[in-house]
């Protein structure tokens, strides 16, 4: 019962001034349980070392391997070659920078992004060791894990057609980030401040609703009620500010 | 060629949570600090953590009474007395304090619910009355060993989101990270650590840091074993570049965790709560083994324990024979559709995604797998490292040494932002007092020393050995020589056939051209120090004649306080040597907790002379 | 610690993004109310020829396709000049966006570029139509039925009517996604009965076409 798999893999080294981007093929026995971490690691150490990819815990929860399979972006490590068809395609997610065949660097560009966006609790109050913690309802900490559970594999980004016009964009991952932020009441910021962030065109107005976030996102994060809350909060903000303005 | 060099007052190497939480300290001090890591800093191993992490708070029901005097009782038994009681004091003090902070950065700890609630243990069902002037405090969960309930957590991924938490701190700071560079050598003069020479993952080029101070933080050294729940990236690179020194100690590096449950083929740990809930393991006849050997116990006997039962009923040959090596199955179907949907959910997930098994009706394939390292680059109770000026170290990648042979679950991460805090303020106070001389000379020295060995790999001048033959050759002595359980003669064995392998492992040569960020470069960089390290690990346990904690010796099943209350020290001194040479120290100065019974492990007790009569 | 003081402003953030992105809703959603109505209008000539006269009749005599024509004009337009925000007209910005959609196995992405492309026919032709009809008012059921006798308008629409329907079929769904109206759970659901009302207007509009081109004048 076990299939001859074919692989056709991204090649491009932009270090290697001999490298042109081109696409290689490689046959692998499927073998039961058979993921694509186990048969792209076993290429690497039998047929070709120089082949560049990346993961880390291979366990779904670092972000590290995301790339486009069979025109999906997805996590490699957690999928199984069995749900494929016999021949798989792998390219690297496109809107980052390539590193080399499949591995591209989405560190540079979600620590600029979560710079920009000012990803962290903003307050002026100080921490005291000796003081017993403020309060917080346990359904309002469970509520903000559901959207700090992104695990920044840049999927969302990957797939979304505006993020791949517009270098700008700051995709749905940062949207979402920002969504966690204003339900957190730990976080001094104003509406006038998250809008500032988010009620731009690179921001929440930039997003066309292609959903295409919703759709891939492995962690199954309500991008798409996020964004939606997110438009109108943003939406209200601004045409309460014309009443205030004229008042 | 010269090579980009990057000026600091601090040098982290690794940024998972010890490292951020170190740096944090630096510049939140004014010290310009900079952060180095294979990844992206949230990808680190510290995110893979689920579970949680141990402070006494003693918010929740099942935690009252709880304080940091029991903690700290804890900590030390579960160490089984091998751990520095100085250390386990300052964590246990600090933990609180360490999960507030965490809070107050952001972190969305569960909290306590008032009200009557519904828990389980072993299976068996029993209610838990929550008080409401708890209400909305920082709450806790069971954890093995523990005789409160201590573990803080954050649903099923506390490590993933304290991580997350820790680098938004460190956004804001505008703390500079270096990510995809990888610590190659350390810079010293024999006397002070000054830089890090590293390469860069992202264009293969060697590059310089200069600083008064480095840190290391580069977590475990899990794939010195083939299985293991630890990331890809866990290979002891801290361990290495501190080793190489010569000067810096390898504390107890024959201190290894192993874990019952990791799935086959991938090594994804599935939860203790299965075998908790009622869980079964059959062996390939699909009969239950367990209750053969601990009648009273069975499938719930402590970590180490089952551990040892399985690696021995599959070396009876009742293993379930499969392409990835014999296994053993975990059976929980009996528990019900609705029970490991809700209750066991990651373990249906992960089942799910990652083997193509449903466990509702199927069962799921696990074997033991290494977990945790325990020793690390030995540093004293503020986090210097012995025999260099100027190094710091903390985390799993340190020997504090809290953990001494067996570290409590929940305990590693609280460990990493315990100790980094407490060790970060230490590293403030020693750079306030650096004087700032950096020598360009020294770094010149070191980064060609790493240029010139590059060069004969890339060109395979000392031999054409597969960098990937000999690493999955030194994996393979670790899980069979230097795994579960060891005794002398097997151990002596892994000894021998490592150093053959070391041998081999100088002759690594690429296949590939080793241009740019070349993969294949980058394990043949590291691998013989890698072996240096399996070295320590293999020999640090042949040496040490007693069991203690996770360390098994079949040879000799008693833990000897008379002979080897003691720290192994692993130096490696010759760098033409094949073989480390280990000195001991006293495992702790003080006693606050006198050796005794930890209850539970039977084990018997060779006892102190003092103490003896 | 770095206290951020976020209360003071060199200047007020701008709400241009904001305020565009309202109008292109309701710009979108006041054209759908259009469409809808004047598939009501149009398509009242299956009940009877008098029914669609009388109708048509109704809205002339109180000025109403007067102006309002001139107004679905104007708001069509500024519609289209809010949407072009969108559209990507360089041509890198076309590659890029077309490579995606061909590489992306995605249903709600295509259906995007479907959107912009008939907004780019619907311009044209919309235009075209509005002119012919406008400058030769009153509307009748008769003129209409002409028109459509004549060949040419009947292709006209055959092409103009399915592009309608579908952009206009999208832009309700988008409007429904976009701004949280429809939740994640809703979605599958209100796209499947989107689409189905789509297939009943491009129905009902054909059925029109051919009730016109066998109207007996
Ligand atoms: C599956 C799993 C579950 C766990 N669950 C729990 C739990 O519930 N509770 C608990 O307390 N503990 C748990 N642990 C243990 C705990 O997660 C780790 O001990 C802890 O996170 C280690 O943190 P760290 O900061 O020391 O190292 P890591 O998080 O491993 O970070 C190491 C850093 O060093 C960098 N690095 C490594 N080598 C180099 C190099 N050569 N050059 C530059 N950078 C380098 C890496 O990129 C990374 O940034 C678990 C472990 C596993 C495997
Ligand atoms: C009668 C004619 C039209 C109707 C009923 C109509 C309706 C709509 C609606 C309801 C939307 C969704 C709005 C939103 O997402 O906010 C929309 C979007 C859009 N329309 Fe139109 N439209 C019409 C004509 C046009 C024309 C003439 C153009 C341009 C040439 C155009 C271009 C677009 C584009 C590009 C979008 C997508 C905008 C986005 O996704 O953000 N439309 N239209
Ligand atoms: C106020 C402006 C408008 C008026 C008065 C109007 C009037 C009419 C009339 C009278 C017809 C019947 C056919 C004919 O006489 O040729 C018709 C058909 C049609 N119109 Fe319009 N129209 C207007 C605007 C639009 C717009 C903006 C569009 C789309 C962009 C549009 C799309 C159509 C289509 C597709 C048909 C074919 C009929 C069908 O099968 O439904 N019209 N219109
Ligand atoms: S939102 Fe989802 S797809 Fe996007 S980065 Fe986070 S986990 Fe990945
Ligand atoms: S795919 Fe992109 S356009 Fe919006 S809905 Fe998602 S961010
Ligand atoms: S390797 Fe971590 S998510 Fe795949």
């Amino acid at each position: 019962m076990s299939r001859q798999l074919k692989f056709n893999i991204f090649r491009y080294n932009p270090q290697d001034p001999a490298s042109v981007p081109h696409a290689d093929t490689f046959l692998l026995e499927e073998t039961p349980s058979l993921t694509l971490f186990i048969a792209l690691n076993k290429l690497r150490e039998e047929q070709d070392p120089s082949l560049m990819f990346d993961f880390a815990c291979r366990m779904a929860i670092c972000g590290s391997c995301g790339m486009v399979i069979n025109g999906r972006p997805g996590l490699a490590c957690r999928t199984l070659t069995s749900d494929l068809p016999a021949e798989i395609t792998l390219m690297p997610l496109p809107v980052f920078k390539l590193v080399g065949d499949l591995s591209v660097d989405t560190g540079t560009w979600f620590r600029a992004t979560n710079s920009k966006i000012e990803s962290w609790i903003h307050t002026d109050q100080e921490f005291d060791p000796q003081a017993t913690e403020e309060r917080m309802e346990n359904a309002l900490a469970e509520s903000i894990f559901e959207l700090e559970r992104c695990i920044e594999c840049g999927c969302c980004v990957a797939s979304c057609g505006t993020a791949n016009m517009r270098e700008d964009f700051v995709g749905a991952f940062a949207l979402n980030r920002m969504a966690r932020f204003i339900m957190d009441p730990r976080d001094k910021r104003k509406d006038a401040d998250y809008f500032e962030v988010v009620g731009t065109d690179q921001g929440i107005f930039g997003c066309m609703g292609l959903l295409a976030c919703e759709d891939v996102c492995p962690r199954s994060i309500p991008l798409q009620d996020q964004l939606g809350l997110l438009r109108r909060k943003m939406g209200f903000i601004a045409l309460k500010s014309i009443f205030k303005r004229k008042g | 060629m010269p090579h980009e060099t990057f000026y600091s007052d601090l040098v982290c190497i690794g940024a998972g949570l010890a490292g951020e939480r170190v740096a944090v300290e630096a510049a939140a001090a004014g010290f310009k600090t900079i952060l180095l890591s294979l990844v992206p800093p949230r990808r680190s191993h510290s995110c893979a953590a689920e579970g949680g992490m141990q402070a006494a708070l003693g918010n929740c029901a099942m935690g009252e009474g709880d304080s940091p005097d029991v903690h700290f009782a804890d900590t030390v038994k579960g160490s089984d007395w091998g751990c520095d009681q100085e250390c386990a004091r300052i964590f246990a003090d600090t933990a609180p304090i360490a999960v507030r902070e965490a809070g107050h950065w952001g972190m969305p700890w569960n909290r306590v619910e008032a009200g009557k609630a519904l828990c389980f243990k072993g299976g068996v069902c029993f209610e838990v009355d929550e008080k409401p002037e708890k209400q909305g405090l920082i709450t806790a969960r069971a954890f093995g060993g523990t005789a409160k309930w201590r573990t803080c957590y954050t649903s099923d991924g506390t490590g993933h989101t304290l991580l997350y938490t820790l680098d938004n701190k460190v956004t804001e700071l505008g703390i500079t990270v270096h990510d995809r560079v990888e610590a190659v050598s350390l810079i010293h003069d024999g006397e002070t650590c000054q830089g890090v020479v590293a390469r860069c993952l992202k264009t293969g080029a060697l590059r310089v840091y200069l600083a008064k101070a480095v840190l290391i933080a580069t977590g475990g050294y899990g794939k010195l074993y083939s299985e293991t729940t630890n990331t890809v990236i866990n290979e002891g690179g801290g361990q290495i570049v501190a080793l190489d020194t010569g000067l810096v100690p390898f504390g107890n590096p024959e201190a290894v965790q192993f874990h019952p449950t990791g799935v086959v083929p991938t090594n994804i740990l599935v939860t203790e709560g299965c075998r908790g809930d009622g869980g079964t393991l059959l062996d390939v006849n699909q009969e239950r083994f367990m209750h053969i050997y601990e009648p009273e116990k069975a499938e719930l006997a402590s970590r180490d324990v089952v551990s040892r039962w399985m690696m021995h009923h599959i070396r009876e040959g009742k293993g379930v024979p499969s392409p990835y090596g014999p296994h053993l199955w975990l059976d929980i179907r009996h528990l019900g559709e609705k029970h490991i949907t809700t209750r066991l959910r990651e373990v249906y997930d992960t089942c799910r995604h990652f083997l193509g098994v449903d466990p509702i009706t199927q069962l799921i394939p696990v074997r033991p797998c290494h977990h945790y390292s325990m020793g690390g680059v030995r540093i004293n109770k503020d986090g210097y490292a012995y025999g260099l000026k100027g190094l710091f170290s903390a985390g799993e990648s340190a020997c504090w040494d809290m953990h001494g042979f067996n570290r409590l679950g929940g305990n590693s991460l609280a460990e990493t932002i315990v100790a980094g805090r407490h060790i970060g303020r230490q590293l403030v106070e020693y750079l306030k007092g650096a004087e700032a001389t950096l020598r360009t000379d020294l770094a010149r020295q070191a980064v060609a020393k790493d240029e010139a060995r590059i060069k004969r790999i890339i060109a395979g001048s000392d031999g054409k050995e597969s960098v990937y033959e000999v690493r999955n050759a030194m994996q393979q002595v670790m899980m069979e020589g230097v795994g579960i359980f060891r005794n002398g003669t097997d151990l002596q064995k892994a000894v021998d056939d490592l150093q053959v392998i070391y041998a081999r492992s100088k002759k690594v040569g690429l296949k590939s051209s080793g241009i740019g960020a070349n993969p294949e470069l980058a394990m043949a960089i590291k691998i013989s120090g890698m072996l240096r390290l399996a070295l320590c690990v293999a020999y640090g346990a042949l040496t040490r004649t007693e069991s203690r904690g996770a360390h098994a010796r079949e040879d000799y099943p008693a833990r000897n306080d008379r002979d080897w209350l003691t720290r192994t020290l692993a130096y490696w001194r010759d760098p033409n040597g094949d073989l480390p040479q280990l000195e001991y120290e006293p495992a702790t100065k003080v006693f606050h907790l006198p050796p005794g019974d930890r209850g539970y492990g039977k084990c018997e007790i060779i006892c102190r002379e003092e103490m003896s009569e | 610690m770095a206290s951020i003081d976020t209360a003071i402003y060199v200047k007020p953030p701008s709400r241009a993004s904001a305020y565009l992105d309202w109008l292109q809703m309701l710009t979108g959603a006041g054209l759908i109310a259009f469409m809808w109505s004047h598939m009501v209008l149009v398509a009242s000539v299956n009940l009877g020829v008098n029914v669609m006269n009388f109708i048509a009749h109704f809205f002339e005599a109180t000025y109403m396709a007067q102006v309002g024509g001139p107004m679905i004009g104007a708001t069509m337009l500024l519609h289209f000049v809010l949407a072009a925000r969108k559209i990507p007209f360089t041509s890198s910005e076309q590659g890029s966006i077309w490579r995606h959609a061909k590489m992306l196995h995605h249903q709600d992405t295509w259906m995007w570029v479907v959107q912009a492309v008939t907004a780019m026919i619907i311009l044209i032709m919309g235009s075209i139509h509005m002119w012919t009809v406008l400058t030769d008012l009153p509307i009748t059921a008769q003129k209409s039925a002409l028109r459509i006798q004549g060949g040419f308008w009947m292709v006209f629409y055959l092409i103009l009517l399915p592009m309608v329907e579908l952009h206009v079929g999208i832009g309700f769904y988008r409007i429904g996604v976009k701004w949280g109206f429809v939740k994640r759970d809703g979605r599958k659901k209100f796209k499947r009965s989107e689409n189905i009302l789509t297939a009943i207007m491009i129905f009902i509009g054909l059925v029109t076409i051919i009730r016109f081109a066998t109207l007996a004048v």
